[in-house]
């Protein structure tokens, strides 16, 4: 399932079939670690550099860059069956769909129970205020529900990591959760409770099979939105002819959306700012890192546009399902529901996450003396590259070329721009 | 007119400014950048790329978020009361030297200048939320050394040095 290279320690839930690659570059051009290269016509994307947004995924005309997700026939292994709902999820049907017929028709897949993340979102709020109360020292504090986010920080703003929120996402605490409950009530083994989530993205694939921080072991699989929409909606009318009584949690979508969500932090003694899109997200990392931000408390990053509703796994327009779930959060009502056991387990520590590592890319050279000589031939190469950054070499840029050469993973020749305008290096 | 040269060199690095100041070396790796008249949209282009290099080069965060701060700070002060300059980074392997050179018209007492709070920001660089009147203090703050040099009517050069460790 991985596109690991073999050196790479990094999972990632992102795909390239050789056969379909057209060399187009245009992958190379939206990947904002520059992590993607086209070389021979083929794309290949550097695993410690990937932070699994899903860009590249997203852009591709020629299915050549695949999402992976687990298929759905891996629940079997397992004597009980969860499944947990990732809030921007029910955004993705038509009206005439309610959250409780989703829910119900997740359920008929062959699950023994669902959860959605929406169920805890007044938690998470609340653990969210106190972490910001008790940490004024560390401002701001980054959100780390998106874990192509913490991903970036690590690679790109590692100054930042003691910024971000050290608690689990809603969807790992609901996993706690039930994996203590139902083992104390219903008499099953750590591995025969099998717990799966619903995700909107590539990066919540990876974040289940190569979590960071995880004290415990957490989710068994993760499923794509876009193929449970998919089976979903095969039994839907079934569905809606025979209903059952669900318990629903509208208010609790705004998860889904980083602006509501920062909103809903925001308090008298709490100023927070909302961020979505990556390349608004590393612009405001950038800041960040400068302190032009310390105004703010929280800042709610999320790599997608609008936040978990922009996924590259839903099939619904990011806006189209982020109004949708504005609907059903003003006209719904939320179902009660007991969190004090998740409070009794929070008050333990059981949701913290260890201290997040640092992946860095960004250095030449661990010398700085060797990085700064790069650095000037990486600048003497430039100057003779002609600055269009078509991406036609492959590189993302003119700079990334250059570099690419100096590093020993490129020629000038890779240059078409060049080689047009003086044919002659082509002759050797 | 009255060419007016402000130093102000941080504590213990007296001896490091002089040496280096003295043997002018030949700079290894430079940027340079244009700073146009009241551009706030492209001013802290120059800043943040230099951050990006010294990144590369594998400057610590601290260093890092220094000369940010101060390479900023610099930028908006030119695109806020210059007719535009530019701004040329060069990095040795133990400090940045950043200079701003700008077309006039002049700092004309460059010791109230530095008071923290005094500005001659006029109306629309206010309006933009600049002219805090803490853009020098805030590069003295963060470098380890500062020279301006200014007279009315005249271009100014204002350049910084910080160390990496």
């Amino acid at each position: 399932m991985p596109m690991n290279k073999k050196d790479s320690k990094y999972f990632h839930a992102i795909q390239i079939i050789e056969e379909n690659c057209t060399g187009c570059t245009a992958c190379v051009r939206v990947c904002p670690t520059e992590a993607i290269r086209v070389r021979s016509r083929m794309a290949s994307i550097d695993p410690n550099r990937c932070v699994d947004c899903g860009n590249c995924v997203s852009v591709c005309e020629f299915h050549a860059i695949i999402p992976s997700s687990d298929s759905l026939e891996s629940i079997k292994r397992f004597k009980y069956k969860i499944a947990i709902i990732s809030s921007s999820f029910f955004g993705q049907f038509s009206e005439d769909i309610t959250y409780a017929n989703a829910k119900q028709a997740v359920l008929q897949l062959g699950f023994d129970e669902v959860a959605e993340e929406a169920m805890i979102t007044d938690f998470m709020i609340n653990i969210i205020r106190q972490y910001i109360r008790e940490n004024r020292d560390k401002r701001p504090i980054l959100s780390s529900n998106c874990p192509a986010v913490v991903r970036l920080i690590q690679v790109k703003y590692p100054s930042l990591l003691a910024n971000l929120f050290h608690r689990e996402a809603p969807m790992s605490i609901l996993t706690r959760y039930f994996r203590e409950k139902i083992s104390r009530e219903q008499d099953f083994e750590d591995n025969e409770i099998g717990i799966f989530v619903i995700v909107p993205c590539v990066a919540h694939v990876t974040a289940v099979h190569q979590p960071e921080g995880a004290y415990k072991h957490l989710q068994d699989g993760a499923f794509s939105s876009g193929m449970i929409y998919g089976k979903v909606r095969e039994i839907i009318k079934n569905v809606q002819n025979n209903p059952m009584p669900m318990d629903t949690y509208p208010q609790g979508l705004t998860w889904a959306l980083s602006g509501v969500q920062a909103e809903l932090v925001d308090t008298d003694d709490i100023r927070a700012l909302s961020v979505n899109g990556v390349d608004n997200v590393m612009d405001i990392l950038s800041r960040v890192e400068d302190h032009y931000l310390d105004q703010y408390d929280y800042i709610v990053l999320r790599s997608c546009t609008n936040g978990c509703v922009g996924g590259c796994l839903n099939v619904e327009n990011p806006f189209v399902a982020m109004s949708r779930i504005k609907k059903m959060t003003k006209e719904g009502k939320s179902s009660e529901i007991q969190l004090h056991e998740l409070e009794e387990l929070h008050a333990q520590g059981e949701f913290s996450v260890s201290p997040l590592a640092p992946r860095p890319i960004m250095e030449l050279d661990k010398d700085i003396k060797k990085a700064i000589k790069k650095m000037k031939k990486i600048n003497e190469f430039l100057t003779m590259l002609p600055g269009l950054n078509c991406s036609a070499c492959g590189s993302p840029s003119c700079y990334a070329l250059a570099e690419d050469i100096v590093m020993g993973q490129a020629t000038i020749d890779d240059c078409i721009i060049l080689r047009r305008r003086c044919p002659d290096s082509d002759q050797d | 007119m009255i060419m007016q040269d402000y130093w102000y060199i941080r504590e213990g690095f007296e001896q490091r400014i002089k040496e280096y100041l003295a043997l002018a070396p030949v700079v290894e790796v430079d940027l340079e950048f244009e700073v146009m008249e009241k551009d706030f949209n492209s001013a802290g282009k120059g800043s943040s790329e230099t951050k990006n290099l010294l990144k590369r080069l594998g400057v610590e965060s601290d260093i890092l978020r220094r000369v940010a701060v101060s390479a900023y700070e610099a930028e908006i002060n030119m695109a806020a009361h210059s007719r535009g300059g530019k701004m040329i980074s060069e990095v040795y392997d133990d400090h940045i030297h950043v200079r701003f050179e700008d077309i006039g018209p002049g700092i004309e007492n460059i010791d109230q200048a530095m008071v923290p709070g005094y500005s001659t920001a006029d109306e629309l660089v206010r309006e933009l939320g600049f002219g805090a009147g803490l853009g020098l203090p805030n590069i003295k703050k963060n470098c380890d050394a500062m020279h301006i040099r200014s007279a009315k009517d005249s271009p100014t050069l204002l350049e910084f040095i910080i160390y990496f460790g």
